[in-house]
């Protein structure tokens, strides 16, 4: 498999402040990973090392050729004061390719339709942004990372503040866009539990580190204690993986059950 | 009634201008919520005009550098350059950036409007005097106003998705930096020139009330510019022609009619939802 992207022993930060150092993996072409890790282990800034919006301060990222992201930001980045329709949201994914300048036309409103039909929301192509549920504002933003025809869609906490059932349909439709159409996804999210069942490589970010690896080779209790520095422990329920972190003592002991 | 107006429609035009250029960069300012971006640009102009009289009155400087719109535009493109470039990098917060720049500005010029000797209007920093626009400075309005409506005519579209979604333009290779500086720049031109004549208070009106009128009553981007112009233009009509025969101060009495104008807007969207 081709790498689209390569880190090569790269340290990232901002100004002097390192948040992760010496990292090196790579994303192969078609990979379904799962970026991993709390609030504030650096999840973020590897995404926008992937992006191109900031600059390693020692080694290197490299990216293929022609390489073109579809990227979906966290749905509180998108301001949705804004009176625009969904299918001229949809279109945005497209402004790049029209030209300075320029406004969008019929072929860029056909693709937009298309991709709003691709996440099956095409009903909704009419409707205010802001009359959306959580669950159809998410498959709006999808919608407008894949009308750029992307080689790689990069989601940054897709379910975030959403209901369980919101949740699993927009996991699901993550999953069969890479199934179906073949496309590599990079998903960054601070839930373990959600993203350990759909992807099929885990990125876990933890203390300043990164542990690449096959969802099967992360997700054991051996290596998720070693990484979190506390017991745990990984249950399967109907093929579900689900990590159990052990009880503490008020000590930060492991609490036996009597 | 209509004479009354008619004699003072090179003023009236000049308004209609100045309407018609804030309440299109006001849609962003609102959107954007930068109120107080505007608010602040506007009192850094007037300082900057303060500055000009104060320093005219004293003989300090000469030639351009006492002209109040060549000090107030510089003063006022310092200002976009501060806020545009992010002044957030400071550990102060940006809503208390904006109050200091603010409260600074207000104090300086009204230090230096009270020290000026050259006998202007000392309301400048309130009212403006629209009454005293000329032919002249309807037509350098316009070279403003014309320009600046044409860039954000083409631009719409890079404008829109900077101000919407900038980490995502970002990502698609818009250079976020440059076109949110850009936008600044046109807002800080136009409210430079439009301070000479119309006054914080006026200004102010001109970039939020229209445009909250447009988004109370469209739901549409294009729909919220046309109905934030048509209620921009329509108050200063309104306003002005009601402050010359019954004479009255005629921003106030813009401000009134744009304030009656959104509120009617308010209550059509109230009915509208039940």
């Amino acid at each position: 498999m081709t790498a689209l992207v390569s880190f090569n022993h790269a340290t990232l930060g901002y100004g002097r402040r390192v948040v992760l150092s010496d990292l090196t993996f790579e994303i192969p072409e078609g990979d379904f990973l799962g970026i991993v890790g709390p609030n504030g282990a650096g999840k973020t800034t590897i995404l926008r090392a992937i992006l191109r919006t900031l600059k390693p301060l020692a080694g290197s990222v490299s990216h293929a050729p022609n390489l073109r992201y579809g990227y979906v930001p966290q749905r509180d980045q998108v301001d949705y004061n804004f009176p625009l329709k969904v299918v001229d949201v949809v279109m945005m994914g497209r402004y790049d390719r029209i030209g300075l300048g320029r406004r969008p036309g019929s072929k860029d409103r056909d693709l937009a339709c298309a991709a709003l039909e691709h996440v099956g929301i095409l009903d909704l192509a009419d409707q205010q942004l802001v009359a959306l549920s959580g669950g159809q504002k998410q498959r709006t933003l999808i919608a407008r990372a894949l009308v750029g025809q992307p080689n790689v869609l990069i989601l940054d906490e897709p379910t975030s503040g959403m209901d369980l059932v919101s949740m699993t349909q927009i996991l699901g439709l993550v999953r069969e866009l890479h199934e179906r159409d073949g496309l590599t996804v990079l998903m960054v999210s601070h839930a373990l539990n959600e993203v350990a069942n759909y992807v099929e490589r885990i990125a876990l970010v933890t203390s300043g580190e990164v542990r690449v690896g096959a969802v099967d080779e992360i997700m054991s209790p051996s290596v998720l204690s070693e990484i979190y520095g506390i017991p745990v422990d990984v249950e399967a329920v109907n093929g579900h993986r689900i990590v159990v972190a052990r009880r503490l003592g008020y000590h930060g002991d492991v609490a036996h059950d009597v | 009634m209509f004479d009354a107006v008619l004699l003072f429609r090179d003023a009236l035009y000049g308004t209609l201008v100045i309407a018609l250029a804030c309440s299109v960069l006001g849609v962003y300012v609102v959107l954007r919520r930068i109120v107080f971006v505007g608010a602040a640009l506007a009192q850094l102009s007037s300082a900057g005009i303060a500055l000009g009289l104060w320093l005219a009155g004293m003989g300090i400087a000469q030639g351009l550098t006492t002209h109040p719109i060549a000090l107030s535009l510089a003063v006022t493109i310092v200002g976009v350059l501060f806020f545009g470039l992010g002044s957030g990098r400071a550990r102060v917060p940006p809503d208390a950036t904006l109050g200091v720049t603010y409260a600074v500005a207000t104090a300086v010029g009204i230090l230096l409007i009270s020290k000026a000797t050259t006998g202007e209007a000392h309301d400048i920093f309130l009212q403006g005097n629209i009454l005293s626009i000329t032919r002249f400075d309807t037509n350098v309005l316009m070279a403003v106003a014309v320009p600046v409506l044409a860039v954000h005519a083409i631009f719409y579209k890079e404008f829109l998705f900077m101000s919407f979604d900038r980490e995502t333009a970002r990502t698609l290779g818009f250079r976020v930096g440059a076109w949110n500086l850009f936008l600044y720049l046109t807002l800080g031109l136009v409210i430079a020139f439009a301070m000479q004549f119309a006054g914080v208070m006026l200004v102010f009106n001109f970039l939020v009330l229209p445009a909250v009128t447009g988004l109370l009553v469209s739901r549409s981007m294009g729909g919220t510019f046309l109905w934030s112009i048509v209620s921009a233009l329509s108050a200063a009509v309104i306003g002005f022609s009601l402050s010359v025969p019954f004479d009255l101060p005629s921003g106030p009495a813009i401000i009134a009619v744009s304030g009656i104008l959104a509120l009617v807007a308010f209550l059509i969207r109230l009915a509208q939802r039940r």
